[in-house]
């Protein structure tokens, strides 16, 4: 870093031009996450016993089936994206972050493929 | 690069001194990034010269930041307005002692320029009509006297100051101007009676440079820290100023010092002039408005010395506020919180952090407290540096130029009215930027020094820094505040000035005892106050021995011994010099009694009543 | 990964403590220094101070100690009445202005340590230079393509002026930016709370016609959405001022860039 000038540290690679639509994102599905958190605890509450033949009968039916789809999707994206962020913040090795960010991705990607297909597995 | 060694016997022991010096070339340097030498360097800029600007503090703590009320303009945008009035007001307000033709160019410039500032970004406050507005100050009027107050002064709230030097700051990030920030000038590289260049210390590491410019702009301010009790910063040294007497040039009308009506008792910070502008006033102990016994048509909005040498006469006569009845209330609970909240936040919050005072409930205890300094290093309105060579009062100092407060045109005269020294500031830094960009080709060669300037200037550096005496610099320049303070205040006589004259010259003296723990060249604050010291010291000297000298009472140089003004023997500008002995010997300059166009009439010396 | 405990070098170990002889009236300072010659870690000296002789803030008593304890002790100072912001600095855990910070208003033992996060170059003078290029890099002045008329001023209206009262103020000081925790994990990258303050200052002036591409410009993930909220920058302006809210307003109108 010796011998660069400080506008040229403070300029570094410019500036990405993006960077609201994850901000954005996060304080949507926060938002979402309330009315659908409301629904799932709710719905566990009023079952008379949380067995697994339970759930099965619940999520069986498409309209619980298709908000718990929306409930993990939202709660899973939201997780990254607040991952995203403590690991820009925290993790200063490039290569670390690098694979830091792709394995939380792909987590994402798996966990909501999973999701739909128990669903799918469920209703058929 | 070049580099020289100077051999010099250390207390400590005897070891070869070392500096390398580091030279940098351009065409122009400013020292000073204050209001004057930022506008100087973002002209210079502009005009395509390649211009270095180094300063002992960061840009935007440089003191303008500090000016409250505002900056005159006769914009006429709260009522008729003249810049013929302007000059007039500066004239009289100057007690005659101020170049009419500098006046003129102050006055008459002072539109364009404010309103440049404006264009530049400058957050001023506004009217109903979205034009910049303008409150009233003390010694502004109309009509040549004889009409009403008039509202000339330009303000951002009351932080005009910070407004203005931070638009100035970021004009000159915008022009790419070269910043040597941190950088303490030691001393100007003089070679045959013209000035090649400034030496100074980078602070942060300790290295001497060289700047070598065909045009060296001091805009190093005043050296209000002379006095024990001031508005001014820690920083307000005059640097430039004792560059300039070490190199044997002069300094002009140096006795002339400002004391400003209201600083906080006790603290000295300022309270702004702006304050009675807005409709605030003065009170005694008798809940007297006594000012209007002073100045019955100005009031509370009389000049500053007017006022300043009021105050003082109603403490000395028993009239003080507070437990030992030594200062004076001023009031601006009658104006309401809303005035308060929108024309005077940063006042509120001063006298809350420094007297503990609500101001929309109490009156602030305020003070005379030395505020600034008209004297300074003589130049012409183009902002050269003059000196007087045998019969030539005029004559033109080559590649040294002056600015600021550091400069004494002279607009300012024997007093300086409020809200014109912002304007001096931009003024002056504008019109030094156009002078040297037509004195200097950019590019132009610099022929190499040939004298041992630089080794003589290392050598006295050294000698500071290893000094081993039995006196530190806090103690030396305790000694000096207190006498500028009890021996050159508001009021004078010859008996108490001799006192302090010698007081003053036996300090001088000690510095040759002076003591420095620090040995070290990273950021050294020892050694820079030491250095600072210096400068303090000679100005010290040169005001306390001129006052001594000028046997009459002008403008805020007042003496017991001599009440009246004195056309006859004192219309003259003091020209002050230190010699190698450290004696002060004084030439004097004619006033200019002339203008540049004939737009304006010469205005002849009267009586001054406010 | 960001670490959460000092480098070995950095580790602080206890200095001197030195008596103020034959004083009634006692407070101390605990004073982070560091002498950047010799290569020792940074220690604390602690110094008694006669209050009956001292001036009635921070800045005050560190002057007395320079003035008569100890002439190396290190820190910039000017205009002592809190507007120039040269004197920044931590006391008692709470970046500040020593000039405007009164002694009564502190712990009886005074912790003075320089701006957290930032180099140190000597006591309690830390490197500004960063912070002042990154201040630069929001280019800080008005942008016009309209030329206004030489003659006379721009017009401005006063509510459009009110709209820069609580962000012309700003004294560069520093303090806001340097407790922010985002900026101290990301100072290289995050513009920080002082810097986008001054930005917005110009974002939210009627003259200044380059708004969008001042917005253009600061939209990345880390120039400004760092900031989390943390409103620390509010909580120890020194000057009042609410650089928290300033970085919100760019979010929205980043926000009302992309039509929501």
């Amino acid at each position: 870093m010796q011998y660069r000038s400080e506008i040229k540290r403070v300029k570094g690679l410019g500036t990405a031009k993006h960077g609201f639509s994850h901000w954005w994102m996060q304080r949507l599905t926060a938002v979402l996450m309330i009315p659908l958190g409301l629904w799932f605890f709710y719905s566990l509450m009023t079952m008379e016993t949380v067995s697994a033949d339970a759930v099965i009968v619940w999520l069986q039916h498409p309209v619980q089936a298709l908000l718990m789809a929306l409930w993990t999707i939202t709660v899973v994206y939201h997780a990254t994206l607040g991952l995203q962020v403590i690991i820009e913040d925290y993790v200063h090795g490039k290569a670390m972050a690098l694979t830091l960010l792709t394995l939380i991705k792909f987590a994402m990607f798996a966990m909501i493929v999973a999701t739909f297909f128990s669903l799918f597995k469920l209703a058929s | 690069m070049s580099e020289t060694k100077t051999k010099e016997k250390t207390t400590e022991e005897n070891k070869t001194m070392s500096y390398k010096i580091i030279e940098h070339k351009f065409d122009a340097v400013v020292v000073g990034a204050g209001g004057a030498g930022l506008r100087a360097t973002m002209g210079l800029a502009a005009e395509g010269l390649s211009v270095a600007c180094v300063t002992k503090v960061f840009p935007t703590r440089s003191h303008t930041v500090a000016a409250q009320g505002g900056m005159s303009a006769s914009l006429g945008n709260m009522g008729k307005d003249d810049w013929r009035w302007h000059m007039y007001d500066t004239v009289k307000g100057s007690d005659w002692l101020g170049d009419q033709d500098a006046i003129e160019y102050m006055c008459r410039e002072a539109v364009p320029a404010v309103v440049e500032l404006e264009h530049q970004g400058v957050p001023f406050s506004r009217t109903e009509e979205g034009k910049i507005y303008q409150r009233p100050f003390g010694g502004m009027t109309t009509e040549y006297g004889k009409g009403a107050p008039a509202q000339r002064t330009c303000a951002a709230a009351d932080r005009t100051g910070h407004a203005i030097l931070h638009t100035l700051y970021q004009q000159s990030l915008k022009h790419d101007a070269n910043f040597f920030i941190e950088y303490f000038a030691v001393d100007l590289i003089m070679e045959d009676g013209e000035c090649k260049g400034v030496i100074a210390i980078d602070m942060s590491d300790g290295t001497v440079h060289l700047f070598r410019g065909h045009a060296i702009i001091l805009a190093t301010g005043g050296y209000g820290r002379t006095y024990f009790s001031c508005t001014s910063a820690h920083t307000c040294t005059g640097d430039g100023n004792g560059m300039v007497l070490r190199a044997g040039l002069a300094l002009q009308d140096m006795e002339f010092v400002q004391f400003h009506p209201t600083g906080i008792y006790g603290a000295g910070c300022l309270i702004t002039e702006g304050v009675r502008g807005e409709g605030g006033f003065l009170s005694n102990s008798e809940g007297e408005r006594f000012m209007e016994r002073y100045a019955p048509s100005a009031k509370d909005l009389a000049s500053r010395d007017v006022v300043s040498r009021a105050m003082t006469m109603e403490i000395n006569e028993g009239r003080g506020v507070g437990e030992n009845k030594d200062h004076i209330f001023l009031h601006l609970e009658h104006l309401g919180p809303e005035v308060i909240e929108k024309r005077l936040p940063g006042i509120a919050e001063s006298a809350e952090i420094f007297a503990g005072v609500d101001v929309t409930k109490e009156p602030i205890p305020v003070i005379p407290t030395a505020h600034y300094n008209m004297g300074g290093i003589p130049t012409n309105y183009h902002g050269e540096v003059v000196n007087k060579v045998g019969d030539d009062p005029d004559k033109v100092v080559t590649g040294l130029y002056a600015i600021g407060e550091a400069a004494c045109v002279s607009v300012h005269g024997a007093n300086r009215l409020g809200s014109n020294s912002l304007l001096d500031i931009v003024v002056f830094g504008r019109a030094v930027a156009h002078r040297v960009a037509d004195k200097v080709k950019p590019g132009t060669k610099h022929k190499d020094l040939q004298s041992n300037v630089v080794e003589k200037i290392m050598a006295d550096f050294d000698k500071i820094r290893y000094a081993d005496g039995d006196k530190t610099t806090a103690e030396l320049r305790l000694e000096l505040q207190t006498t500028m303070q009890k021996h050159a205040l508001v009021f004078r006589t010859g008996k108490i000035m001799q006192k302090g004259c010698d007081k003053v010259a036996k300090i001088v003296e000690d510095y040759q005892n002076l003591k420095l723990t620090d040995r070290s060249l990273i950021w050294n604050t020892d050694l820079i106050e030491a250095l600072e010291l210096r400068n303090l010291l000679s100005q010290a000297k040169v005001t306390i021995f001129g006052a001594n000298a000028r046997e009459e009472s002008r403008g805020a140089h007042a003496r017991e011994d001599f009440p009246d003004r004195d056309d006859v023997e004192w219309m003259k500008h003091t020209l002050s010099y230190v010699d190698e002995n450290n004696e002060v010997s004084f030439k004097y300059r004619p006033v200019h009694m002339n203008t540049l166009t004939d737009e304006c009439e010469v205005i002849p010396p009267a009586k001054r009543v406010y | 990964m960001a670490e959460f405990s000092l480098p070995k070098n950095s580790k602080i170990t206890k200095g001197k403590y030195i008596k103020a002889q034959g004083a009634t009236n006692v407070r101390k300072l605990k004073v982070y220094r560091w002498d950047p010659d010799t290569g020792d870690n940074p220690r604390t000296d602690t110094y008694e101070i006669d209050m009956d002789s001292c001036g009635p803030m921070v800045l005050d008593a560190l002057i007395k100690v320079k003035n008569e304890i100890d002439t190396t002790l290190t820190f910039r100072r000017s205009c002592r009445e809190g507007i120039c912001g040269s004197c920044a600095m931590n006391i008692d855990g709470t970046n500040t202005l020593a000039c405007t910070k009164s002694m009564r208003d502190c712990k009886d033992t005074v912790s003075i340590y320089p701006l957290p996060h930032m180099d140190v170059i000597k006591d309690l003078v830390p490197d500004m230079s960063h912070f002042y290029a990154q201040y630069a890099s929001v280019q800080p002045w008005i942008q016009t393509d309209s030329v206004p008329l030489p003659d006379t001023e721009r017009l401005q209206s006063i509510e459009d002026r009110e709209k820069l009262d609580g962000l012309y103020e700003c004294i560069l000081c520093a303090c806001c930016q340097t407790s922010c925790p985002s900026y101290w994990w990301n100072g290289d990258r995050y513009l920080g709370p002082a810097v986008l303050l001054q930005s917005y200052r110009f974002l939210a002036d009627s003259r200044d016609e380059y708004t969008g591409e001042r917005l253009e410009d600061l939209e990345d993930p880390f120039k400004v959405f760092r900031c989390h909220t943390i409103m620390n920058c509010t909580n120890t302006c020194p000057k009042g001022l609410n650089p928290g809210k300033a970085i919100g307003e760019i979010k929205k109108l980043i926000a009302e860039r992309h039509a929501l």
